[in-house]
């Protein structure tokens, strides 16, 4: 929902630039000589939207190489600053005093211009900025947005710098549009439209931002153990298994403690594993596993997880070969082993000792493995993966977080979804002592994260309990 | 009166710039620790400070597998019935400065003094940093080979005073 406001934001700041020098200009520019009105018409836009998608697409890009992971508050007060700007009319500074070169209108092709000015208007800040959208909109990016959200922030500011110029050109030479140009060049009034419109989708990127992550979160309710093939998602409830596609919302029933992946259904009963195809629920395999503690599926490897007195272990069973277990893992208490979880013949779990957490991921048909995250601070567990973005939850002694990044790419991981500090901190002051001191106080969650489950379009995870049992769990879903 | 105020002024901690627990009579602050104010136990791993009970690094009590455990000192479970698994538990000073500061922190000065009728040590940690974690100049003297106090811990014993 973020995005779409902040997309919003976008394309109004893209909008607002028509009443720059530049703007104006490109209108007349484009319009004459006729015949090439088409293809400056198409070139401008090109390059509107290719020079949107350069500047924020490299400003997500940055703010993400560098960790610039803010709270939501921060975005909210950008957000609240520029819409009082916008909303008072306020002269717009920093003020960029440049414009593109005229020359290249007569020394160059038009369209070859058309489309080079579209490169500059639509990086931004190469020319004169007539909204404080553009500034805040900047920071934001840079500060909290994913890669894909940058370019998709610029394809937006790009299509809202181009469409006024590419849709007032062709008509700017005959009467409506010289009437519409005097408009826009003799009433300041329809800038300042434009700017509280701006304003609004300030207003409210800040509430959505106030609003935190846990509003991007749908409940679906009590369940646990979430696990996805393409659009299918199947958990567990206290009275069973539920069956959704994700565009529906619909479900059908499932065996308790199943789990999906490629064309297979499995779940546990007891000691018993029972794969079957999902489509018809025809039966693969059925096998018994003693100290059976979790599973996972594809279409080529079962993973099962046993915990036989205080040692947890891990093996793969090859679906074609099922008689011949592959040992994967195994951990003495207090070590213990994640739930497994898996794409094709890709493992990932995690192990948590006493001075270190890590999740590890394996090719189950090269038989290697390796080390994806690790931590001698916070806890990381209940990985998933898909198409090589990894999804896990870090635990701090201050934050719950659900990160998903690239498998293979440290340091580059994005909170989907927060939670407060698991765990109950003092005053960090004695009673009657002096409250100056800088530690701090997180809030205590209500809710400890714990499973996980990866599609194409969203995050699940399962919600415990912080304190009391377990089987008040509950499911939550979060769009990527 | 008003000179019995001014000494008591001197003497109460409550006013002074950071005294914010029994013992510590410098602005330095506290070590971060996993739930607030730095008490750790003999190895420097970090204790709850209201009983002294161990905490992982989450700040979560724990049993001694490593487990986080309830108030009443069983197991928290996960909805298999499976204990939930062991977050890491590090040394405040040793490892959990040495990670926030990326540079190589330990104990090295302490002092006891008596706080709330038992005995109390403050234990000073210890790095190469110019600036203390409040944001001030390290103190130099209490700390050896160099380096200076960064942040102050302490370890409650229960010998009476």
């Amino acid at each position: 929902m973020l995005i779409a406001t902040l997309l919003a934001v976008a394309f109004t700041a893209g909008l607002a630039g028509t009443w720059s020098p530049c703007g104006f200009s490109a209108i007349e520019t484009i319009s004459n000589p006729r015949r090439h009105v088409v293809a400056s018409s198409a070139a401008f836009a090109v390059g509107g939207v290719a020079g949107g998608a350069a500047t924020f697409g490299v400003l997500a890009l940055v703010g993400t190489a560098t960790h610039a992971t803010p709270g939501p508050t921060v975005v909210a007060v950008i957000a609240a600053i520029a819409a009082v700007a916008e909303t008072r009319g306020l002269a717009v500074l920093p003020q960029v005093r440049r414009q593109v070169p005229e020359h290249w209108r007569r020394a160059l092709p038009l369209p070859l211009a058309a489309g080079l000015y579209g490169v500059l208007l639509g990086l931004g800040f190469t020319t004169f900025v007539y909204t404080f959208a553009l500034w805040a909109l900047a920071v934001v990016v840079f500060l909290a947005a994913a890669p894909v959200t940058g370019l998709l922030v610029g394809v937006a500011f790009g299509v809202g710098r181009a469409l006024p110029v590419v849709l007032i050109a062709p008509f700017a030479h005959q009467r409506p549009g010289r009437s519409l140009l005097d408009v826009m060049a003799q009433r300041p009034k329809t800038l300042r439209v434009v700017r509280l419109t701006a304003a609004a989708c300030l207003l409210a990127v800040m509430v959505e931002s106030l609003a935190g992550s846990a509003s991007a979160a749908t409940n679906l309710g009590l369940g646990t153990d979430p696990s996805v093939t393409g659009t299918t998602v199947v958990w567990t409830t206290p009275t069973g298994g539920v069956r959704r596609q994700e565009d529906t919302t619909t479900t059908t029933s499932v065996p308790a403690h199943a789990s999906v992946g490629g064309s297979l259904l499995a779940w546990r009963e007891g000691t018993a594993v029972h794969v079957v195809r999902l489509a018809d629920m025809s039966p693969v395999l059925d096998l018994d596993v003693p100290g059976l503690t979790a599973i996972a599926v594809s279409d080529t490897w079962l993973v099962v997880r046993t915990r036989v007195g205080a040692i947890d272990e891990l093996r793969g069973l090859k679906l074609a070969s099922p008689d011949t277990p592959v040992p994967i893992a195994r951990a003495a208490a207090p070590t213990t082993l994640g739930r497994p979880a898996l794409e094709n013949e890709l493992l990932v779990y995690s192990v948590a000792a006493r001075r270190v957490s890590s999740i590890m991921a394996v090719d189950l048909a090269a038989g290697t493995r390796r080390v994806a995250r690790r931590s001698t601070s916070a806890l990381l567990t209940n990985p998933a993966v898909l198409g090589g973005d990894l999804v896990y939850d870090r635990l701090t002694s201050a934050q719950q977080l659900l990160q998903v990044g690239p498998l293979d790419r440290k340091g580059a991981d994005q909170v989907v979804y927060k939670l407060a500090a698991p765990s109950v901190h003092d005053a960090g002051h004695e009673h009657d002592y002096s409250h100056h001191t800088r530690t701090k106080r997180p809030r205590t969650a209500k809710w400890r994260l714990w499973t996980t489950a990866l599609s194409e379009r969203n995050v699940y995870v399962t919600l415990l309990p912080r304190v009391g049992a377990a089987g008040g769990a509950q499911l939550v879903s979060v769009p990527r | 009166m008003a000179g019995g105020g001014a000494i008591a002024a001197l003497v109460k901690p409550g006013d002074a710039d950071a005294f914010h627990f029994c013992g510590h009579i410098y602005t330095t602050d506290s070590c971060p620790h996993p739930t607030g104010l730095p008490r750790i136990d003999a190895h420097g791993f970090p204790l709850r400070a209201s009983d002294g009970h161990p905490v992982d690094d989450l700040g979560q009590p724990i049993n001694a597998a490593g487990q986080p455990v309830e108030a009443n000192g069983h197991p928290l479970l996960d909805p298999d019935g499976l204990p939930l698994p062991p977050a890491p538990r590090t040394r405040v000073c040793e490892d959990g400065v040495s990670a926030r500061i990326r540079r190589n922190a330990r104990v090295d000065g302490s002092w006891y003094r008596c706080c709330g009728g038992r005995i109390r040590k403050l234990v000073d940690c210890c790095s190469t940093s110019r600036r203390r974690i409040n944001g001030d100049g390290a103190l130099t003297g209490y700390c050896y080979a160099g380096r200076r106090v960064y942040c102050v811990m302490y370890y409650d014993t229960k010998i009476p005073c």
